[in-house]
C-alpha cells in the first residue's frame, strides 16, 4: 500500500524498491507469490500438456518412421533424407510464390488506410465493408473461388470485359493459375485487417504533423509518402507478420475446399502437405518432421520481428 | 485506450481540415475509389445470396428465383443439429478460454512468484506454435485415450491454441491497471487474490470483449480440427459440416452458396459489432 509512494520518495532506492519494502511484510510477499502461483497453474497445464509436449512429441517422432501406432527410432538422418525429395522443395517453392500476395496485400491495405483516413462522407461505411470479408470462413472463399475462377466464371467475364480477354483461362486448370487464385482469395481475405491495421497507425499521428508539411508547399502524395509511411514503420512490421504467419498456416480450409492440392501438387503448401502426408498417406513422421520444418519458419519469422520493432524504437 | 485518447486530442484539428477540403475534386475521387472497392469486396455476398435463391437449373441459365436449393440443403444436412454444435463448442471453449486467460494474465501482469519468467517464456513460446506443427502428435495422443469423436477433444484443443495469446492480451491490459488500485484493495483487507476477482476482474470488461471476438471467428471457422476430431455427422460444426459437403460426390451450387451464406452471417455480423474491440486486439500486437 505504501509501495509506489515509498519509491517516488526515494529515488535513490528505485533500483530495488519492492524487494527492500516487502521484506519487511513478508506475509504480503507470501500472499502475491501463492496468487500468482494459483492463477498462472491452468494456463500453464494446459499449454504445456497440449502444446508444449505435443510439437516435443513432434521432434522426436520427425526422426523416427512413425505411422501412428509404432515407431522405430531413425536418427536426425530423416531430415537429410526429405531434404532429397524433389517434392518437398516443390512445396516450398508454392510456399515462396504464394509470399508475392504478401506485399501486395500491405500495398492494398496501406492505401486503402489512407482513402479511408481521409474521412469522406460514407467512410464508416466503407470501412465495415473493407473488414467483413475478413470474417468469411477459408471454407466459404474455397467455394465461391471455384465459381469465380471457373471457365465462365466471374474472373473470365470481367476480364473478357474490361478488354482482357487475353487472359481468360480455366484457371483451376494449371498448376501456376491455381497458385495465383489461391493468392488472390488469399488477397481478398486479408486486406481487411491490414487495412484496420493502418487505419489504427494513421489515427495516431498528430495531424500537426500534415499542416506543417503543408506550410511547406507539400502536396498531398508528397505529405503521404514522406511524412505518414515513415511514421507507420511499427505498424508496416506488425501486418507482415501477421500476413506472412496466415499465408504460412492459415491456408489450409482453402486449399481442401478450393484445390485439393492440385492440380499435380500444384497448390500443395507445406501446412496442407502435412495433412496429406500424415492423414492421406500414413506417413505420420514425415508428417511430424515437415511440422517442424514449419515451427521452424515460423520461430524465425517472430525473430525478425522482434529485431524489427527493436529498430523502428 | 491511447488510441482513443490521442483521436479526441487531435479532433478538432482534424474536423477544421476536413472542412477545409471538403469541396476539392480530390475528395469525389477518393469516395468513388472507395464505393468501387466497397462493392468489389461486398460482391461474393451478392453472389452467395442471389445463388442461394435459385434451384440448379434456374443457376444454369441464370435467371430466376426459388427456395429449391435452401430446402435441399436442410434436407442433406442437419443445419440446426451443426449450427447447435458450432455455437456449443464455440461457448465452451471461449468461456474456458477467458476464465483461463483471465487469471494468468493477472498473475503476469501483477503478482510477483518464483518461475514468474518462465511461465511468461512458455506463453510466448506456445504462441508461435502453428496448429499443423503439433495437430499430429495431439490427435495420436487423443486417440490413445478415445477421445477421437468428441466433443472435448475438439474444445481442448480449441482452448489449448486460444489460450497463449488471450493470456498475452489480458496481460497486457491488466498492465495498465495502476497499481495502487490493487494496493487499495489491500488496504482494504482483500488477499491478492481478492483483489483479482473484486477489483481487476470487473476492470476488464473490455478486454473479455476484444477476446471474445479475436476467438469466436478462428473457432467458428475453422475447418481442420473439426475434420479430425468431430469426424461423426451428429457432432460436426457447421462449418466442417460445410467441407464436407463440398467434398461430396453430388454438388449442389446453390445449395453449398446457402449453406456459406448461413455460416458467414454470425461471423460477419460479430465483426461489425465488435470492431472497436477488434481494433484494439490488433493493436496490441503493435504495443509492445
Amino acid at each position: 500500500m505504501t509501495v509506489a509512494p515509498a519509491r517516488a520518495a526515494e529515488p535513490s532506492a528505485g533500483r530495488m524498491p519492492l524487494a527492500r519494502v516487502t521484506s519487511r511484510r513478508p506475509g504480503i510477499d507470501r500472499d502475491r507469490s501463492r496468487a500468482g502461483h494459483i492463477l498462472i497453474l491452468p494456463a500453464i497445464c494446459v499449454v504445456t500438456v497440449l502444446l508444449l509436449i505435443p510439437i516435443g512429441q513432434a521432434i522426436y517422432y520427425s526422426m523416427t518412421n512413425w505411422n501412428g501406432i509404432s515407431s522405430q527410432w531413425v536418427g536426425p538422418s530423416t531430415y537429410l533424407t526429405e531434404f532429397k525429395n524433389p517434392l518437398f522443395w516443390r512445396v516450398l517453392e508454392n510456399n515462396a510464390l504464394l509470399l508475392v500476395a504478401v506485399p501486395v496485400t500491405m500495398l492494398c491495405g496501406v492505401t486503402l488506410a489512407a482513402l479511408l483516413h481521409e474521412h469522406v462522407w460514407g467512410w464508416r461505411v466503407f470501412r465495415a465493408a473493407i473488414i467483413i470479408p475478413t470474417a468469411v470462413s477459408w471454407v466459404v472463399l474455397g467455394l465461391i473461388g471455384i465459381q469465380a475462377f471457373a471457365q465462365n466464371g466471374l474472373i473470365n467475364r470481367l476480364l473478357g470485359g474490361i478488354g482482357l480477354g487475353l487472359l481468360e483461362r480455366n484457371w483451376l486448370g494449371s498448376p501456376i493459375d491455381a497458385l495465383a487464385a489461391v493468392g488472390i482469395t488469399f488477397v481478398y481475405s486479408l486486406v481487411g485487417v491490414n487495412t484496420l491495421i493502418f487505419v489504427t497507425g494513421m489515427a495516431t499521428i498528430d495531424p500537426a504533423v500534415y499542416e506543417a508539411g503543408k506550410l511547406d508547399g507539400a502536396s498531398w502524395l508528397q505529405s503521404y509518402l514522406h511524412v505518414t509511411l515513415p511514421m507507420l514503420r511499427r505498424y508496416f512490421v506488425f501486418t507482415f507478420v501477421i500476413t506472412t504467419i496466415s499465408a504460412f498456416s492459415a491456408l489450409f480450409s482453402l486449399i481442401y475446399t478450393m484445390t485439393g492440392g492440385g492440380p499435380n501438387y500444384g497448390t500443395t503448401t507445406i501446412e496442407f502437405f502435412i495433412y496429406q502426408q500424415a492423414f492421406g498417406t500414413g506417413a505420420f513422421g514425415v508428417g511430424a518432421l515437415l511440422g517442424v520444418v514449419l515451427f521452424l519458419i515460423l520461430v524465425s519469422l517472430s525473430v525478425v520481428q522482434v529485431y524489427l520493432m527493436r529498430r523502428s524504437e | 485506450m491511447t488510441v482513443v485518447m490521442q483521436e479526441t486530442r487531435f479532433s478538432k484539428a482534424v474536423r477544421a481540415r476536413a472542412r477545409r477540403m471538403r469541396q476539392s475534386p480530390g475528395r469525389v475521387v477518393i469516395w468513388l475509389v472507395l464505393a468501387v472497392v466497397s462493392v468489389a469486396l461486398m460482391y461474393p455476398f451478392y453472389f452467395m445470396a442471389m445463388t442461394s435463391f435459385r434451384s440448379e437449373q434456374q443457376y444454369e441459365l441464370g435467371r430466376g428465383f426459388s427456395f429449391a436449393s435452401w430446402s435441399a440443403l436442410f434436407s442433406s444436412v442437419p443445419v440446426g443439429r451443426e449450427i447447435a454444435n458450432s455455437l456449443g463448442i464455440c461457448a465452451v471453449s471461449i468461456t474456458f478460454i477467458l476464465v483461463i486467460a483471465t487469471c494468468a494474465g493477472f498473475a503476469l501482469a501483477k503478482t510477483q512468484f518464483r518461475g514468474r519468467r518462465l511461465s511468461l517464456l512458455a506463453i510466448i513460446g506456445s504462441m508461435m506454435i502453428p496448429v499443423q506443427s503439433m495437430i499430429i502428435a495431439e490427435y495420436v495422443n487423443f486417440s490413445k485415450i478415445h477421445l477421437i469423436n468428441s466433443y472435448a477433444a475438439a474444445i481442448a484443443v480449441y482452448i489449448a491454441l486460444g489460450t497463449p495469446f488471450a493470456t498475452f492480451l489480458m496481460s497486457t491490459y491488466f498492465r495498465g491497471i495502476p497499481e495502487e488500485l490493487i494496493d487499495a484493495g489491500r488496504c482494504d483487507g482483500l488477499t491478492y487474490t481478492g483483489c483479482f476477482w473484486r477489483v481487476a476482474v470487473p476492470l476488464a470488461k473490455p478486454a473479455f470483449a476484444t477476446v471474445v471476438v479475436l476467438q469466436f471467428i478462428p473457432i467458428w471457422n475453422d475447418l481442420l480440427i473439426g475434420l479430425l476430431f468431430l469426424q461423426e455427422p451428429n457432432i460436426r460444426t457447421f462449418t466442417v459440416g460445410l467441407g464436407v459437403l463440398a467434398s461430396s460426390r453430388v454438388v449442389n451450387v446453390p445449395s453449398l452458396m446457402a449453406g456459406s451464406l448461413l455460416s458467414t452471417v454470425p461471423a460477419a455480423v460479430v465483426y461489425v459489432v465488435f470492431q472497436r474491440y477488434l481494433v484494439r486486439g490488433l493493436t496490441l500486437g503493435t504495443a509492445r
